[in-house]
């Protein structure tokens, strides 16, 4: 579990949208996203980071308050201390006031060619 | 009301001497009509909402190129340095995977007779188009020097042409209803009453060809000692019980649950 120094969410909401602001949960600390643009409402990109400097033990995007949000894809760049930059883009899924969704993936282990 | 509030919110309110409680004050709280301002949601705001946390797939995008005649590989290490994973560009084993556990059982498979002739591999586990290795040097984590050695035996393997794996080892392959009935019957009878009393449990989610897919909960989501459970435990159990079955993936999240380790 690194120190996470900033992430950067995208998130690309389908028919589905929602007007409420998002929030996320880090280490189960609901919070808003910092530098917004766009928004979550159908069809539309949605972009907004947050400069944490903590040590990451879980990461979720939090559903709406009511409603539902049909989210296509969710792209989150992670600058974590110690560990080069590293993106990872999730599927597509649906939120309402009962869910979140797990966006926090580990740095990739090292890989090489043999 | 204002001691009503207090619980609530959890803050003195300096300009109001702290009146002792009393019996009067509580029957007065407990018959006092719940008014539209202590129903009012501002009064729980720091009780955090309980949410159900949902997986979704990560999307990767293919790490060899496509349709390249050459043999290629990749080598992970675990992040434990304990085994490394090897992917290769093409099938090694359709459908089914398989545990060796020594030289001896390797004998008629090219792949693993070769992987066994390198002097630090330990066990190995050959499933779709990977093939998982341990060392028996456990106190070294450098595994370029080795994993060139490995790079090269699966590559000469593949390019000789023979059986990867043995013809028996195929014909022998148990069904899947096999493998299901003595995988439960080892969790019934021995994995779960051994890991109950740390509150723990093992559940068997899917069969395929051989492999086994297994979650852990209760006690043992999150717990920090669950990989040595699962290795150690649970691996040994299910082996020395059904020998015949192959890969064992464990699909628990551990940062999830009502009671993780890390929460």
């Amino acid at each position: 579990m690194p120190k996470v120094n900033t992430f950067k969410v995208k998130v690309q909401t389908g028919p589905q949208g929602m007007s409420e602001p998002v929030h996320f949960n880090f280490n189960s600390h609901k919070m808003e996203f910092e530098n917004v643009t766009g928004s979550a409402e159908s069809g539309k990109n949605f972009e907004g980071n947050f400069a944490v400097n903590s040590f990451a033990h879980s990461l979720t995007l939090v559903g709406p308050q009511s409603g539902k949000w049909g989210i296509e894809k969710i792209t989150v760049e992670y600058d974590c201390e110690n560990e080069k930059p590293y993106t990872v883009q999730f599927g597509g899924v649906n939120l309402d006031e009962t869910t979140e969704v797990n966006i926090w993936q580990d740095p990739p282990v090292l890989a090489f060619d043999v | 009301m204002n001691f009503i509030k207090r619980i609530f919110t959890g803050m003195k309110q300096d300009a109001e001497p702290d009146v002792p409680m009393d019996s009067s004050v509580t029957e007065d709280i407990e018959s006092s009509p719940v008014t539209e301002e202590a129903s009012q949601p501002e009064a729980t705001p720091s009780f955090p909402d309980v949410r159900r946390v949902l997986q979704i797939p990560v999307i990767s995008e293919g790490i060899f190129p496509e349709n390249s005649d050459e043999v290629l590989i990749k080598a992970q290490p675990s992040p434990a340095g304990d085994q490394c994973l090897f992917t290769v560009n093409r099938s090694l084993m359709t459908g089914n995977s398989w545990f060796f556990t020594d030289f001896e059982s390797a004998a008629g498979s090219t792949l693993a007779e070769k992987l066994f002739c390198l002097e630090d591999v330990e066990t190995l586990l050959v499933c779709e188009c990977t093939v998982t290795i341990t060392r028996k040097d456990k106190t070294l984590v450098d595994w370029v020097p080795l994993a060139k050695e490995v790079g090269t035996a699966i590559r000469e393997a593949i390019q000789e042409g023979g059986g990867l794996i043995s013809e028996k080892i195929i014909a022998d392959l148990p069904t899947e209803e096999e493998i299901r009935e003595g995988i439960q019957k080892v969790i019934d009878v021995e994995v779960n009453p051994g890991v109950a009393g740390h509150g723990g449990n093992v559940t068997l989610m899917a069969v395929r060809g051989n492999s086994v897919t297994i979650q852990m909960g209760g006690g043992c989501q999150g717990c920090s000692a669950a990989d040595l459970t699962l290795k150690q435990g649970i691996h040994t159990s299910f082996r020395t019980a059904v020998p015949r079955v192959g890969a064992i993936f464990d699909e628990t999240d551990h940062t999830a649950g009502l009671n993780p380790f890390f929460s």
